[in-house]
């Protein structure tokens, strides 16, 4: 049967290639925005950890994490928790780097845990003269920096005392300044992003989380990758943009595929008529035309993962986020692109296939 | 093998307003060949379709070996295991090699690729196009396509065969090939054969010829015999009281 499928889908090569287009299309905007996602989750990892920390505490109900404002002086309060091993403030600069606006610029306390891990790979540490900055090894090789040169942050070009390594994509793509000196520069005095907290050794992380939202009324705690996504509305509006995209797809590519089969069955009555005539069953003739329309879906379907493969990269190099994101290609990424492709062969066949068995033989073969 | 004993008793048929068959009744004896004629829009492709399971009578009953054919069997399988269908318009399926087109209804049978492959080619052979196993119906000849359609009809073993208008399309020399081919084949394998025709020289070669007129049996008789005299007719009345064939 399925040399059958095959020749008959070879018969209108043109109708079988727009319709399964119509569906890579679809396919491949459903992985490239998996793979995004994907991708943002893993950056999402990189910011719950930043420093070697075990959560984050953010402003509760912002927009994107990097929007929370917090009071520096909830840091003290926090390091008096039993839970609590260490607390060290964070302010987070975003687009604040010329030359590479992905890159995000940390105000970070120079004694504290976060400042302290970082290595450094060239140059020093920041000393007492004011102005100076630490630029990650991925930054420091996009910009070709070394010690000793010049990077302009939020306006002010300041002198580069070092190079560090992190370990952490975003550190690493980004630059570690004094917090006094990040809230200088944003006029946001007394303020801080976030706090990056470490606890105690076999402390429950969630039950800590619990806790301090307890204890801090209006935060927010972040230790896994998927809060950080939830608590961010344009990581939820991406997910949310998804599932749109999944829906719509599936919708045009059954219209698609029930109106390409319907129009086969039209000018093959004749031919089915006589696969029943020579004694195929109407679940067997059914079963070819769902076959097609299956077998048409999965060719649009691998393109469209091929595409969206590629499309991912695309995506992010459009919207200008390749600093925070790489499109992250998993497998069940793709099997899902692949399920919504059989998905639209499948339900864009049932009808056209449920009509065949409505046909007798005699009048399919004389094509009425 | 044995062919399949046919009974049509008093059959009825209409498309519509229009009445295709009334009361007809038929009895055809195992291995028997009848050419059944009649003017254009008499009913005799009506009647093949209903023996055939693929139409369902309004009236009366089509019995098969002593079984009703439409009442409890599974038709598309009593097609595939009973019935060989030859169609005036070959209708095979253009994108399919010969053998391809042979090979469709064992797939419906669901036979092993390799046993079909090897049943169509057998069957090629047979029909004298082992050599053309692989051209498609745009390649062959109109008399070559009616013996890929003979040899696909044949697949299965049917016991019976229903032959629509089978050399309707051909010229008089194909006809002769294609009409020597099926008779051959009926006395060789045993099974029914039933041939809806035109064509004078099908009623010369058959046990018997019926012919239909307004959907009803006009006459139903033993065929012309080779010595010209006139053939055994009887009335509609007699039809199925009595085997005329002496089987």
């Amino acid at each position: 049967m399925l040399s059958i499928i095959v020749t008959n889908l070879r018969r209108r090569p043109t109708r079988t290639v727009f319709t399964a287009a119509g569906i890579a299309v679809g396919v491949a905007t459903i992985v490239a925005l998996l793979a995004f996602t994907q991708g943002l989750r893993e950056t999402a990892a990189g910011l719950v950890h930043l420093g070697g920390s075990d959560l984050g505490v953010f402003q509760a109900n912002v927009s994107d994490p990097t929007a929370s404002v917090l009071p520096q002086s909830m840091v003290g309060r926090l390091k008096q928790s039993a839970q609590v091993t260490e607390a060290t403030p964070l302010l987070l600069m975003v687009e604040a780097v010329k030359g590479e606006s992905a890159a995000i610029a940390f105000g970070a306390d120079p004694e504290g845990f976060f400042s302290k891990s970082l290595v450094i790979v060239a140059g020093g540490r920041p000393g007492s003269q004011a102005g100076e900055v630490l630029v990650g090894d991925r930054l420091a090789a996009r910009l070709k920096l070394r010690p000793g040169d010049r990077l302009g942050v939020q306006g002010r070009q300041l002198r580069v005392a070092g190079v560090y390594h992190a370990g952490i994509y975003f550190e690493d793509s980004g630059a570690v300044l004094s917090l006094g000196l990040a809230q200088s520069l944003t006029g946001r005095a007394g303020e801080e992003t976030a706090v990056a907290v470490k606890l105690a050794p076999g402390t429950s992380t969630r039950a800590a989380a619990s806790a301090i939202e307890r204890d801090f009324p209006g935060t927010q705690t972040i230790s896994e990758p998927d809060q950080a996504l939830r608590a961010g509305a344009n990581a939820t509006l991406i997910s949310k943009a998804i599932l749109v995209i999944v829906v719509i797809a599936i919708i045009v590519g059954v219209i698609g595929v029930t109106n390409t089969m319907a129009m086969a069955i039209a000018e093959r009555q004749a031919e089915l008529g006589l696969l029943s005539t020579v004694g195929w069953s109407p679940v067997r003739v059914a079963t070819l035309i769902l076959g097609e329309g299956i077998a048409v879906s999965v060719i649009g379907a691998g393109a469209g993962l091929l595409v969206g493969v590629i499309g991912g990269d695309l995506l992010v190099k459009a919207l200008g986020v390749s600093g925070y994101v790489t499109p992250s290609v998993t497998a069940w990424g793709l099997g899902r692109g692949l399920l919504v492709g059989v998905a639209i062969g499948v339900l864009g066949g049932i009808y056209p296939a449920w009509r065949v068995t409505r046909m007798t033989p005699l009048k399919a073969l004389a094509g009425t | 093998m044995r062919g399949a004993e046919v009974v049509v008793e008093g059959v009825g048929k209409a498309f519509g307003r229009i009445s295709a068959l009334r009361e007809v009744s038929l009895k055809v004896a195992p291995g028997e060949a009848i050419a059944i004629t009649g003017p254009s829009g008499s009913g005799k492709s009506t009647l093949l379709a209903l023996i055939g399971g693929l139409e369902q009578p309004d009236s009366g009953e089509v019995l098969i070996d002593g079984r009703p054919l439409w009442h409890g069997r599974d038709l598309a399988r009593e097609r595939r295991e009973l019935v060989g269908f030859v169609f005036q318009s070959h209708l095979l399926l253009g994108t399919l090699s010969a053998r391809a087109n042979v090979e469709v209804p064992l797939i419906g049978a669901g036979m092993h690729r390799a046993q079909r492959r090897a049943r169509a080619l057998e069957l090629l052979d047979r029909v004298g196009l082992d050599e053309r196993a692989e051209h498609v119906p745009a390649q062959l000849s109109g008399g070559e396509r009616q013996r890929v359609a003979v040899a696909r009809a044949l697949a299965n073993e049917p016991r019976l065969l229903l032959a629509d208008e089978p050399t309707g399309a051909l010229d008089s020399a194909t006809s002769e090939r294609v009409l020597d081919l099926l008779f051959e084949l009926r006395d060789r394998l045993g099974m029914t054969m039933l041939v809806v025709s035109y064509d004078s020289a099908i009623g010369a070669r058959a046990d018997r010829t019926v012919t239909l007129v307004d959907g009803q049996i006009r006459s139903d008789g033993t065929s012309a015999p080779a010595d010209g005299s006139p053939p055994s007719i009887s009335r509609a009345s007699d039809v199925g009281t009595q085997d005329r064939t002496g089987r």
